[in-house]
């Protein structure tokens, strides 16, 4: 019984992190970008802001300490979970973990705006966000996350690649 | 899901077995049937749809019964909401600031040419007008309540397109009860209904839609500075409207308003489902026996041979849908 309780206060307080740091309306803010011809930077930094301060709730929540990819991937399927993105771990080792994502936000775009315009803001996004992570967990951004993004271009999946990067 | 997909299977088995059981009585035993046996499966369909129209008054009295009983119960707890969560300044301040969120981004609307930018901000006009005009039909009902006279408050901030809606919604008003409803309806264009699990409504709602302008206003500041004003303001009535609401959202789900709303929403669907089979089950007897029976003579039971056939095979095929009807109803 308290248990459950315990368990129901963290989603609770979950969802009220996820409410109070929403993400920005891709779908709404691209076509503004791409019309006005500037302003990526500035959608970086808010979408940087926004995931770290995601990320440090979440570890704060789930009482996270440690410095690893575990941890890396934990948040990371709590930010796919509340952000309502179906995936599937690939894969999870102490230097890296993969996942199948079905869905982005990219994909809620308008049919308008061209794949290569989903592409320019699809490395924006993802970088930040992944810096942002890292920086929330491994206290340095020393992790490198790849995708392809056969998503955009059609495919019904995305295999997302974070690593950590050796350091002396 | 699953189990409408089963009840469906079911009925088309049962189709098919009716439509197969209909050609072979047609073919079998019409064409023997005499005069005598047209009139007794006239009589027993008659008493089949009595027996049928029994359960199904009986079905209509519960129903009846439970909404009148959701019915007092939320009519026992609108006064206190009109009374004492609905404070007249609470009233006042968010009609204020909903109006200024509508003037505000009705100029943003006229001010963009991006489609998606364009439908947020339409989105977000409608919402507080939908809002509003609850708020104002509120007011009204709250005025009404203390025996004041309508000072017109919020009515005379409106255009004619509010006016209209409010109008159209203070008319609907006919039951006491029918105010938590309203609450319910404002609450419901501010914020998504709890659910149990993680996953958000996919509905936008007035929050999400200002916040999410709120990002982009942000992000447009920094391009241009253009929307530094209108950002701060909407970022500051955001956040009034936000704490305003959620104290009336939390006192109804306190309440168990939302639940109870949504029984009695069950109950009256339900209630017109029996009410309309009633009306079937009810004509149909007066039909046979004040229109058919007087002039089933030897050559027109010939003639209506095929129509007795069918409306005898309809009373087997009331009982089993009816039958399936009520396991529905209790499976809910």
């Amino acid at each position: 019984m308290r248990c459950r309780a315990v368990k129901k206060t963290a989603e609770e307080r979950m969802k009220a992190l996820f409410a109070k740091y929403s993400f920005p309306p891709l779908e709404v803010i691209i076509p503004i970008l791409e019309k006005a011809g500037r302003g990526e930077r500035e959608l970086e930094a808010q979408m940087y802001d926004t995931q770290l301060a995601l990320a440090k709730g979440i570890k704060e929540i789930l009482g996270l300490k440690d410095k690893n990819v575990k941890t890396l991937a934990k948040v990371w399927e709590v930010m796919f979970t509340f952000g309502e993105q179906k995936f599937e771990p690939i894969e999870l080792t102490d230097s890296r973990f993969s996942v199948s994502i079905s869905d982005c936000p990219m994909l809620h775009v308008g049919k308008d705006v061209s794949v290569n315009v989903k592409s320019k803001f699809c490395d924006l996004i993802c970088t930040a966000g992944s810096k942002a992570r890292n920086n929330a967990v491994l206290d340095q951004d020393i992790g490198t996350c790849s995708w392809d993004k056969s998503l955009i271009k059609g495919s019904r999946r995305c295999k997302l690649v974070i690593e950590l990067v050796k350091t002396k | 899901m699953n189990y409408s997909r089963n009840t469906l299977f079911l009925i088309s088995i049962l189709l098919v077995t009716f439509g197969a059981a209909f050609v072979l009585i047609w073919r079998n035993v019409i064409e023997s049937m005499n005069y005598a046996d047209m009139k007794t499966v006239l009589t027993t369909t008659t008493a089949t749809f009595g027996t049928l129209l029994g359960i199904i008054t009986a079905g209509l009295m519960f129903t009846q019964g439970r909404f009148s009983e959701l019915a007092s119960e939320l009519s026992e707890k609108s006064p206190d909401y009109l009374t004492e969560t609905l404070s007249l300044e609470k009233i006042q301040s968010t009609g204020t600031h909903l109006l200024a969120l509508r003037k505000a981004f009705t100029q943003l609307e006229a001010g963009t040419t991006v489609a998606e930018e364009r439908n947020l901000y339409r989105r977000i006009v409608t919402g507080t007008s939908s809002m509003f005009a609850g708020l104002a039909v509120l007011l009204n009902l709250k005025l009404k309540q203390q025996g004041l006279s309508d000072t017109g408050l919020l009515v005379s901030e409106m255009d004619s397109q509010l006016y209209k809606m409010y109008k159209k919604e203070r008319k609907g008003i006919r039951k006491e009860w029918q105010v938590l409803a309203i609450i319910k309806q404002v609450v419901d264009v501010w914020e998504a209904p709890a659910t149990f699990f993680v996953e958000k409504s996919k509905r936008s709602t007035l929050q999400a839609d200002l916040k999410n302008s709120v990002s982009i206003l942000a992000l447009k500041e920094k391009i241009d500075k253009s929307s530094t004003n209108a950002r701060s303001e909407v970022t500051k009535t955001l956040s009034d409207l936000s704490n305003e609401i959620s104290k009336i959202s939390r006192q109804l789900h306190e309440d168990r308003i939302p639940q109870l709303l949504s029984q009695m929403e069950q109950a009256s669907a339900i209630r017109g489902k029996y009410f309309h089979l009633a009306l079937i089950f009810i004509a149909s007897p007066l039909f046979i026996n004040l229109l058919i029976m007087p002039q089933l003579s030897e050559p027109a039971a010939a003639f209506f041979k095929l129509i007795i056939a069918v409306t005898s095979l309809l009373s087997v095929m009331g009982v089993i849908f009816l039958l399936l009807y009520i396991h529905k109803i209790l499976n809910v």
